[in-house]
């Protein structure tokens, strides 16, 4: 397998090279390629002002029989990922506000927030390390040590960014360069590098890529190569293999391609993008790759539903048949005719970590009918007690699930 | 006109909140907006945006960017800082209840450069995002009835990396363009009434 990749990595850089010379200036721009004259579709608006608590649309959420879902925090506009401190304190991260938010739990059960962190590109990374709390805003990495002690006064942040050494918001051109971010089973940090376009030939050695890293920053391995985006990734807690999740390409159709859950036997190994997605050739950008030469994706999440949030659940709370499987944000689509995803999903694995089925799980925010959507779920948590947390980016609330038999 | 705002909050439950224009049109003499963005709220100032008829989506996005210190102009700066959530929606309203319009003293139009900028429209599809009527819809500005050293300015920000949005989908449509080809979008923007 390895000696197959290395094999189509050579042919890539071979056939890659005369297109480049040849290629002609471009009458339009990589990322239009395939946007249909006359389409209308564009990202929908966020919401970044406060959302009254009555304006929070927990009632609309639905869910199977004996779970149930509340309000477990409000009024974070732009709330995203999020990681937990050994105290309880849940860390949340943004991207267009700029802040990153604490939400530590009253001794009553309520919850309080704090803005321990503002001004800052896109910290949609946010990862706890021991007690030290790392934040990545594109290229920045920001670890605050001893954060939980120091919530009323955060002290400067160590600034980790040169040691850690990635690509600038500049050279993205400022595509895809907001960052999930966990922590290994290994003691290493796992990061996205998202792909410096919609889709294009690039550096494949420097975007569309997952990487990891030693906490201070040194020995950049790259775990994963081909991977447009992903903005959702967690180890398996039992076989430790890393499973993340991709956003594929846009103006390709309404249906293709499909989002997919990537499976990481083996750092390095090569997906296959910009040349296929979801385990078929890209209309404009396959250059003679046969796809079967690529690692093949674990699963198809659906297209344009934005996949992102990904975590395995661990805890007790929930029936058995949950434990160990994946629970999947799908933030919902905005470059498809018709809207998909806006939903938490869980992806059911065998034995083996091969996915059986995907299995809707939290629906209710999207309204097929009026074509409207209430909340924007991005990212999926799982508590100490073994609750679920969802963060809704769109309404700045975290909703949390419980289970009672 | 109440059907028209029933339209909206249709399709924008998060943005179904009631907003008070005539709040606004106070705060906005109070807060002296009306002094570089004009009365009407079209600006005769060089490098000074004209907010009438802007979105107001469009508005409250930038100002909440000012306030968290997102995007950084220094003349907004103190404007914006602590600035509550509800009263920058107000103001959002009533500049967005403006009739838009250049200004005073919008310089002639330049046939050949308006038709080079038109030109550009199509293949960069301005009008995906913008609407065919460019006037924009919710966080996505109206780019007619504004000033042309202001458009120009804009461009160049988002094609240089000085700035993004809420997504970075305008760093990706003025990407690769040259100096000339965005005077010519913004002359001819500046001139489509």
């Amino acid at each position: 397998m390895i000696r197959q990749t290395l094999a189509a990595g050579l042919i890539a850089a071979a056939t890659a090279l005369p297109a480049f010379a040849q290629a002609p200036a471009a009458p339009v721009p990589g990322w239009a390629v395939g946007r249909p004259e006359g389409s209308t579709l564009a990202p929908h608006a966020p919401r970044l002002t406060v959302t009254p608590l009555d304006q929070v649309p927990v009632g609309a959420l639905r869910l199977p029989p004996g779970f149930h879902a509340e309000v477990y925090a409000h009024g974070m506009p732009g709330v995203r990922m999020m990681t937990e401190g050994p105290n309880g304190t849940i860390f949340a991260g943004t991207r267009a506000i700029g802040r990153v938010y604490a939400i530590s739990r009253n001794p009553d059960g309520t919850t309080r927030t704090r803005v321990i962190a503002q001004g800052l590109a896109q910290p949609n990374g946010v990862v706890m390390v021991g007690d030290s709390l790392y934040v990545i805003a594109v290229n920045r990495v920001l670890r605050y040590d001893n954060i939980e002690a120091n919530l009323d006064n955060v002290p400067q942040p160590v600034d980790m960014t040169a040691a850690f050494g990635l690509p600038t918001e500049q050279e993205h051109g400022g595509n895809h360069h907001w960052k999930f971010t966990i922590l290994g089973p290994d003691g290493r940090i796992y990061t996205n590098v998202g792909v410096n376009c919609n889709v294009c030939q690039t550096d494949r050695d420097k975007f569309a890529l997952l990487v990891s890293f030693k906490p201070d920053g040194s020995d950049r391995r790259i775990e994963a190569r081909g991977i447009r985006n992903s903005v959702g990734m967690a180890h398996h807690p039992v076989t430790r293999e890393l499973y993340a999740t991709n956003n594929g390409r846009d103006w390709a159709g309404n249906d293709w391609p499909q989002d997919t859950l990537h499976r990481i036997r083996q750092s390095g190994e090569d997906h296959g993008f910009p040349f296929c997605s979801g385990g078929a050739a890209d209309p404009q950008h396959n250059m003679g790759h046969a796809c079967s030469g690529f690692v093949q994706p674990a699963a198809l999440l659906g297209p344009h539903v934005a996949a992102l949030g990904m975590r395995f659940y661990t805890g007790t709370m929930f029936p058995e048949q949950y434990r160990n499987q994946i629970f999947i944000a799908r933030r919902g689509s905005w470059n498809r005719a018709r809207l998909s995803g806006y939903d938490v999903v869980v992806a059911h694995l065998d034995s083996q970590g091969n996915v059986m089925r995907l299995e809707e799980f939290m629906t209710g925010l999207r309204d097929d009918a009026n074509q409207r959507f209430a909340d924007r779920p991005v990212d999926v948590h799982v508590m100490r007690d073994g609750s679920l947390l969802v963060s809704g980016e769109q309404m700045g609330a975290i909703y949390r699930i419980t289970y009672r038999q | 006109m109440l059907f028209a705002a029933a339209v909206l909050a249709a399709a924008l439950p998060g943005f179904a909140v009631a907003q008070d224009a005539a709040r606004g049109r106070e705060l906005a003499a109070t807060a002296h907006c009306t002094n570089c963005h004009g009365a009407d709220g079209r600006s005769q100032m060089e490098g000074i945006p004209s907010l009438a008829g802007q979105q107001p989506g469009f508005i409250t996005l930038q100002m909440i960017l000012f306030r968290e210190g997102i995007r950084q102009v220094p003349a907004m700066q103190a404007f914006a800082q602590n600035m509550p959530d509800k009263d920058i929606e107000d103001l959002a309203a009533w500049f967005a209840s403006l009739p838009p319009g250049p200004p005073d003293d919008r310089n002639a139009r330049d046939p050949a450069l308006f038709a080079a900028g038109q030109a550009l429209i199509g293949p960069r599809n301005c009008a995906s995002c913008h609407l065919p009527s460019l006037a924009g819809r919710e966080q996505i500005p109206r780019i007619t009835g504004q000033r042309e050293d202001f458009l120009l300015h804009t461009m160049k920000e988002y094609r240089d990396g000085q700035r993004v949005g809420a997504d970075t989908v305008m760093n990706s449509a003025v990407f690769g363009l040259t100096d000339a080809d965005l005077a010519a979008l913004a002359h001819y923007l500046s001139h489509r009434d």
